[in-house]
């Protein structure tokens, strides 16, 4: 892989773009009164969060639902389909509805008995077409150079040091 | 990877990769046993009733913040049964670095090998050449009796010319070293030069007609992008506001020195901006317009002030952002600096001490008669050196850089 390509795989979300994201999970929380939403990016790491989400374990339950949606994607290819776009998880008191995000990230909403899924579906299909367009605004964008200081891979180490000594 | 501006968080995907019972699994378990509960997330198993592997394991590792930024990586493990093909290539997807965890016995050659044609192939399908991947070999349990020489797996195995480490994983022996190499590899990455971004001698690349004008820019404060045109205004404000004469054109004799100072300047201040908008800290109209009338008290009459920003070629605006920046700054100090008012007491010898080094700027005027004077000035003295504090734990945590070839 060229360090081009390389760096067309990084993905940057800076200030500006998080902020207007999370301002309109806030937003579909409300409308929606959903318990909690994670906004995840394909790879499966978290992009941004609203809600009620300190008792879950935000980091695994973003892999998780990376895995799954990737899973899935493969159902798809063996049926003939691109990609199935939605996905929803049915428990006994919450309920989980993950749906594909332009092409970089996946939105998971965790809901309980306070909404119904098509309440959820509804906004959450609006609340896609508004982050896709943060999305291709911010793709569009000049990809600023993002060096890290000097002297952070080797602090990195140091500190994986550290921590198998504490 | 994620890089997250907002968060100021960093987030780097590793896969364990390898043939079945290699110790991909046991690697991820000693990290998880190892490492403190704060630097650990859950770790997590889709595993068979067997204890295989299904899908993937995965263990969130939070190193917490390392030089300005919230350093993460996300170890995953794919299922090393060739039957799980489909679910490995799903793992694969995005990594940024693969530790392919080998096993060292004579008989498990062949399948070693298979495994990493495997990967091999995998990362093709996502357009990613094995050999340009920080890849790391670990040559594992090599406390078997029938292990291979190392010398004889780097022949055998090494297609691809990786670093390679040795390793007892399962006695924790050689884990973390790994794990370390594997991190540096994806992290020196970061900062790798860009094609053409480094000045050089080299003749420019013609630039085509359409392409935008790039912008310059002069220095980078955390995910802000200070760019050339934007310092030269503020060079240009600050001497227009601060010049003792009306020769407004002369902060085009800058030497470099002094627009090094004026950017260390314009790197606090955006700073402490930034802090204050985290912060929720934000001037109100009435308190930048009663900054804007402490400064209109210098005169009489407001024909007067016209007559001054005309001379010195400044706008309304101009003082309206100058006006709305000391009232952020003032307000972050009194914010962070609780104890301020304590601070600023000073005494009569400090005073007394100013003046005895500052005599000739009282034209030999006794104590007595420019003490309110010197009372200001010993306080404006040490806010400064309060306020220069601030600015040095601002400046520690935050990631700065700045490119001192675009500043001339």
């Amino acid at each position: 892989m060229k360090d081009e390509q390389l760096r067309e795989k990084r993905l940057v979300y800076y200030q500006e773009d998080v902020e207007q994201i999370e301002k309109l999970l806030q937003e579909f929380l409300k409308l929606s009164n959903a318990k909690a939403i994670f906004l995840i990016d394909k790879e499966g790491h978290l992009v941004s969060q609203e809600g009620a989400t300190e008792t879950m374990h935000t980091e695994t339950l973003s892999a998780l639902v990376a895995g799954s949606f990737a899973a899935t994607k493969e159902m798809a290819r063996m049926l003939g389909e691109s990609e199935f776009s939605v996905m929803f998880h049915q428990g006994k008191r919450d309920h989980i509805h993950i749906s594909l995000v332009s092409d970089r990230a996946i939105s998971a909403i965790v809901f309980d008995e306070q909404t119904t899924v098509g309440m959820v579906n509804l906004y959450a299909k609006e609340l896609i077409v508004k982050l896709e367009k943060i999305f291709s605004v911010a793709s569009k964008r000049i990809n600023q150079e993002h060096k890290m200081e000097e002297g952070y891979s080797e602090s990195v180490q140091d500190r994986l040091d550290d921590m198998f000594k504490e | 990877m994620q890089i997250n501006y907002a968060r100021k968080e960093i987030s780097c995907k590793l896969v364990y990769y390898g043939p079945g019972m290699s110790g991909k699994t046991t690697n991820l378990e000693i990290i998880h046993e190892k490492v403190p509960d704060q630097h650990k997330g859950e770790m997590t198993s889709i595993a068979t009733e067997g204890d295989r592997t299904l899908f993937f394991d995965f263990l969130p590792l939070d190193l917490g913040q390392v030089r300005g930024m919230t350093t993460k990586f996300q170890l995953y493990t794919v299922p090393g049964q060739v039957y799980y093909a489909s679910t490995r290539k799903l793992v694969l997807q995005g990594a940024d670095g693969v530790i392919f965890v080998a096993d060292s016995s004579a008989d498990k050659i062949e399948e070693n090998l298979e495994s990493l044609r495997d990967l091999q192939a995998n990362l093709a399908e996502y357009g990613v050449n094995i050999e340009q991947i920080p890849l790391v070999i670990q040559w594992n349990k090599r406390d078997l009796p029938n292990a291979l020489p190392v010398e004889e797996l780097e022949k055998k195995v090494n297609l691809f010319n990786a670093v390679t480490t040795e390793a007892v994983a399962a006695m924790g022996e050689g884990v973390l070293s790994t794990l370390k190499i594997a991190a540096g590899l994806i992290l020196d990455r970061l900062n790798a030069k860009e094609p053409g971004a480094a000045p050089s001698a080299a003749a420019p690349r013609p630039v085509k007609a359409e392409e935008p004008k790039k912008e310059i820019f002069v220095a980078r404060v955390n995910a802000d992008m200070i760019s050339k045109t934007y310092f030269n205004q503020y060079c240009q404000t600050q001497y227009r506001l601060s010049s003792r004469t009306d020769d407004v054109e002369d902060f085009k004799k800058f030497s470099v020195d002094e627009k090094k100072r004026l950017l260390e300047s314009l790197l606090n201040h955006a700073l402490l901006l930034q802090d204050a908008k985290k912060r929720g800290v934000a001037a109100t109209k009435e308190e930048i317009g009663k900054q804007l009338s402490v400064f209109a008290r210098r005169f009489t009459k407001k024909e007067e002030l016209d007559a001054y920003l005309v001379r010195r070629k400044l706008s309304m605006d101009n003082l309206t952002n100058e006006a709305t920046k000391n009232v952020i700054i003032a307000k972050m100090i009194s914010d962070v600096i609780p104890d301020l008012s304590d601070r600023v007491k000073i005494t009569e010898a400090e005073v007394k001490e100013y003046y005895a080094n500052h005599k000739d700027r009282f034209d030999g005027k006794p104590i007595g008669e420019v003490k309110d004077e010197l009372v200001a000035r010993v306080k404006a003295k040490r806010k400064k050196s309060l306020l220069d504090e601030f600015f040095q734990i601002l400046r520690e945590q935050a990631a700065i850089e700045v490119f001192e070839q675009n500043l001339s």
